[in-house]
């Protein structure tokens, strides 16, 4: 509140306070000014005619000044004239009270102030938060065509790593081969200094030009290197395939119990070399709708976890349930199990109990999405010593939406 | 092929890539005999012409697709050992060749140089133990005839002759 007659300012302080206003006072626009400036008071009530800066100077710095509130402002005067409302108002005013008002008069003008920022402050909340859901929705369909992009350039990428992972392969082998057979004729050099010592000075010549001791020492160490290197490659262009799941097919219905036979017949190889006793609990084969590359996986990683936590000759149990609109597969072993401290964490990506570069700890968490793309639900019970098990539910028709949304 | 050295199993690649099938070749040749396609019907071809202990061919292919492939190698060749080697995305369709096509083995690209070499070793004795089961069971039977012909007495021939029956029922 700003005005320069020290008599005015007090009764209006005193009327301002008893309507429970928390009102900063100043002498003339000046201080008024720097004031605003300070505490960014939501509500001004300023005279017309004060020194040093008038109120209608007041308010047009109150409205060139960049704030995020808006400031309701209400000009005093005692000029009634109309053209006097309408400079007000072009300078930013609010509203516009004539002196000689009365108490009453400001009492409903503040109000009105007051309920217009509030309006005004509920717009603003509106807007920040249809802002952040904006921000938000970019955010996840940025996510969602990066992770395109990124399975798209995966699969590019797979062929060519294909065969120059295999070409660096072959290409160490045959440079073997050629030192191998480079050392023999190296054996031979005294041999031919013998018969032809120019020849023999030559060779011995170009050995050193091209370092050959060098080249012999070293271009092994290069090649296992590069296959590290390109092995590297191949596992995060592994990882992007499973993390943008786009290698699904669409929707299919699928018979559980054959799905769970096929998987282990892929996996036969790791089964019959520990000698595992697998069983398939109750023959029941309930069809569901599902992406079934994506279940494959999921049965492949849980009973590829059942079949290493194993020892040689130990158990493994799977059952198929169904009842009205789900099915529930039970995969149990009798193997290592998980402690109580790794039970918790084994859905979290990149939690892996296995050495550095054997795993990457991603198989259950990305089982733990499949799973909830297809609205059912996973969870494992451990014993340390006595075994694992793993129950995965899943309706027999996913949510649509929830199915589809896997990107 | 070569006379100097020991005659290598003869093994066919399909892929339609070039790179690949190159690739192949080179890290395989010093283990195998190799024939090379790059389509479904030519891999045919082949094997109408030559004795193929071992297929492997790649999932993906224009016109006729790997597990296609090795449905029709399995009337054609069904003593033929079939693999396939395919991206990560045919989980699906390798399945499907599993359940209809009895394959030996998957292998996923990239694939692991060593390993390949190992599999296809082991796909190539798998041949010969099969094919050699083949030719004991033929001799038994053809022993069989002969003492019947001979006049052995016909219980025991026909002891022989469900012991035949039992080696045919194992499914070789």
């Amino acid at each position: 509140m700003a005005d320069d007659n020290e008599v005015t300012r007090l009764l209006l302080n005193a009327q301002l306070n008893a309507w429970g206003l928390d009102v900063i006072a100043a002498k003339d626009g000046e201080e008024a000014w720097r004031l605003f400036r300070k505490h960014q008071p939501p509500l001004v009530l300023t005279d017309w005619i004060m020194p040093k800066m008038d109120g209608l100077d007041l308010v047009r710095n109150i409205r060139s000044h960049p704030l995020d509130h808006y400031v309701y402002v209400v000009l005093l005067t005692a000029k009634s004239e109309k053209q006097d409302l309408v400079a007000a108002m072009d300078a930013g005013a609010d509203d516009f009270l004539v002196k000689s008002y009365d108490n009453q008069e400001l009492r409903v003008r503040l109000r009105e102030g007051t309920r217009i920022l509030r309006l005004e402050q509920t717009l603003a909340e509106k807007n920040r938060e249809i802002r952040n859901a904006q921000a938000a929705l970019i955010q996840s369909e940025k996510l969602a065509s990066l992770g395109q992009l990124a399975a798209g350039m995966a699969h590019e990428i797979n062929n060519p790593i294909a065969y120059v992972a295999n070409n660096l392969a072959v290409l160490k082998r045959d440079v073997n081969s050629v030192l191998e057979i480079l050392a023999a004729y190296r054996g031979q050099l005294d041999q031919i200094r013998l018969v032809d010592p120019e020849a023999a000075d030559a060779l011995t010549r170009l050995e050193r030009l091209h370092d050959l001791n060098w080249i012999c020492d070293n271009t092994v160490p290069t090649f296992d290197a590069s296959i590290e290197g390109l092995k590297r490659i191949r596992d995060i262009v592994h990882d992007l395939r499973e993390f943008a799941r786009l290698d699904e097919a669409e929707l299919d219905t699928v018979a559980t119990g054959d799905m769970i036979r096929s998987t282990l017949a892929m996996m036969q190889h790791f089964i019959s070399e520990k000698e595992i006793d697998v069983t398939i609990v109750d023959e029941s084969n309930p069809r569901i709708d599902c992406r079934p590359a994506a279940l494959n996986q999921v049965l492949h990683n849980v009973l590829m976890n059942a079949i290493q936590a194993c020892a040689q000759r130990d158990r493994i149990e799977v059952q198929v349930r169904e009842s009205d609109n789900a099915v529930l597969l039970e995969i149990r072993d009798s193997g290592s199990g998980i402690t109580d401290q790794d039970l918790p964490r084994i859905f979290e990506p990149f939690f892996t109990t296995k050495k550095v570069g054997e795993g990457r700890g991603l198989g259950l968490s990305h089982c733990y999405g499949v799973i909830q793309d297809h609205g059912g639900s996973i969870d494992v019970k451990s014993k340390p010593g006595i075994g694992t098990t793993v129950r995965i539910e899943l309706p027999k028709s996913p949510p649509r939406q929830s199915a589809e949304n896997g990107v | 092929m070569n006379d100097s050295l020991p005659a290598l199993p003869p093994i066919l690649l399909v892929d339609d890539e070039p790179e690949i099938l190159h690739s192949l070749k080179s890290l395989l040749r010093r283990e195998f005999t190799l024939h090379t396609a790059e389509s479904g019907a030519e891999a045919l071809k082949i094997l109408a012409e030559h004795t193929i202990q071992v297929i492997m061919t790649d999932q993906r292919m224009p016109e006729m697709n790997g597990s296609q492939l090795l449905h029709e190698v399995n009337q054609v060749s069904p003593e033929t050992i079939r693999i396939i080697f395919t991206g990560y995305a045919d989980i699906k369709a390798v399945v499907d060749a599993i359940n209809c096509g009895e394959l030996y083995r998957y292998i996923t690209k990239p694939w692991d140089p060593d390993e390949l070499i190992d599999v296809l070793t082991a796909a190539t004795k798998e041949f010969q133990r099969r094919k050699h089961q083949q030719l004991v069971l033929q001799e038994a039977s053809e022993f069989c005839r002969h003492a019947l012909g001979a006049g052995l007495k016909s219980d025991l021939c026909g002891e022989a002759k469900r012991l035949v029956d039992r080696i045919k029922a194992m499914n070789l």
